[in-house]
């Protein structure tokens, strides 16, 4: 069994053994199913543009909370330095902890599933916006949950983390807002981070591939500061 | 530290010892990988622990002082956990994992929380974790911190028994702790390597720490 799979097992189960995995599951489902259920008794629309937004805002509020305890707990108990001395590679144990919190994710909005399907069955949505939706998710996921492990990575307290996470996504999600303030050339660059200029694109049913570079490009970065964060001690 | 140069030989028992803010969980650290020395190096069983972490970290089992452990996990769990992280072979775990419960007198609290066990308890899991690989070199820093009499005892007995099969380099600033079970001391002071005195040459340690430092 390789590292990474033995790190990914102990991380799967202390994620889906945390009362706060099923806490922010259950009140994800929640609002989702509440604003569907709405959305669709009063608009008689087979169309999930909507309940895509708000999944949106959920993951930007509740993966800071997914993904605070990370580092932060590890570096409290002093358990981070059985990890770092182990022999495995710094990048599987920050791999770990990501595909661990991107599983849970992605077993919410396999879960929000059933609304695609209850549209599908009981009328003809344009699913080219739906899948567009869901990989847009899957790749905000990733990013969000990328960001807030590295968050985790710079502190003990989860508290710090979640907060310097929000506040990391806050700033991405306004992007767009703020750009119009800034003098040219950093305009052109600052809206182009915006977290929610991409998503929206991908909702339409547009898929580009600069959108989901946008993504991957911020993910991948974020992964690999939490790798430098980890092994510098 | 500052120009501390020492081998320690297979199957010794070799004891830091040093006051307070002395390196010797600094020097620790820089054994087992966790921290990297700024010029010098470090071998475990002749691989560099900066150019050839991974071989090296291997051939370790360590406990740091704080005794980390993962309260949430039942003590199988954890230590199949550890077992795997370093490298036993799925066909070689249980048995490993019932030598390892069997000798570290664990093997009634496998199935508890390791957040519900005694200070005792959790230093003899601690250990279990760092021998379960069968490890060339086991680092303990502080082994007997917080334990009670007998719990000091049990596990000084464990270490000289143990001590043999593999080689243990142990951290503490208590003279008797070392006395008991090294073979050989190193006095370290501010950063420095002060001496390495054989236990069997060395009829008082006490006024010869006292001299040092």
């Amino acid at each position: 069994m390789s590292a990474l799979s033995v790190l990914l097992r102990k991380e799967l189960h202390a994620t889906f053994t945390s009362p706060i995995a099923y806490t922010v599951g259950g009140v994800f489902l929640l609002v989702i199913g509440y604003t569907f259920s709405l959305t669709l008794f009063f608009t008689k629309v087979a169309n999930l543009t909507y309940i895509f937004h708000q999944m949106y805002v959920l993951l930007v509020l509740l993966v800071p909370v997914l993904t605070m305890r990370a580092f932060a707990e590890e570096r409290k108990t002093d358990t981070l330095e059985l990890l770092l001395t182990a022999p495995v590679r710094e990048i599987w144990i920050v791999l770990a902890k990501f595909l661990a919190a991107l599983t849970l994710v992605v077993a919410l909005l396999a879960v929000s599933g059933v609304y695609a399907v209850i549209l599908g069955h009981y009328g003809q949505p344009d699913w080219g916006p739906i899948y567009g939706g869901y990989l847009a998710l899957v790749l905000l996921a990733m990013l969000l949950i990328a960001v807030g492990v590295f968050a985790s990575g710079l502190t003990e307290n989860q508290v710090v983390a979640a907060a310097l996470s929000l506040g990391t996504f806050l700033m991405l999600w306004f992007a767009d807002s703020v750009s119009y303030l800034l003098p040219a050339p950093l305009d052109a660059f600052v809206v182009n981070l915006s977290l929610i200029g991409h998503f929206t694109t991908f909702v339409s049913g547009s898929l580009f591939l600069s959108d989901a570079g946008y993504y991957l490009s911020l993910a991948l970065l974020a992964l690999f500061l939490t790798t430098r964060v980890v092994a510098d001690r | 530290m500052r120009g501390v140069t020492l081998d320690v030989h297979r199957g010794e028992v070799l004891g830091l010892l040093g006051p307070n803010g002395s390196g010797k969980t600094t020097l620790l650290r820089m054994l087992t990988g966790y921290l990297a020395p700024t010029s010098g190096r470090v071998l475990v069983a002749g691989h560099d622990t900066v150019r050839a972490p991974i071989e090296a970290r291997r051939r370790i089992g360590y406990v740091p002082e704080s005794v980390p452990l993962y309260s949430n996990m039942r003590v199988r769990e954890f230590l199949t956990f550890m077992a795997r992280l370093r490298g036993v072979s799925a066909g070689r775990l249980r048995r490993a994992l019932e030598d390892v419960s069997e000798r570290l007198g664990v093997a009634e609290v496998m199935d508890a929380r390791i957040g519900t066990l005694s200070r005792g308890y959790r230093q003899r899991v601690a250990l279990a974790q760092a021998l379960v690989h069968e490890p060339d070199v086991v680092v303990l820093d502080e082994p007997t911190n917080g334990l009670d009499p007998r719990q000091i005892i049990e596990t000084r007995n464990l270490i000289r028994a143990l001590g043999g099969d593999s080689t243990f380099v142990i951290s503490s600033h208590i003279l008797g702790e070392m006395e008991k079970v090294a073979h050989r001391v190193a006095i370290l002071l501010r950063g420095e390597l002060l001496a390495i005195c054989r236990m069997s040459e060395t009829p008082d340690l006490e006024a010869l720490f006292l001299s040092l430092t």
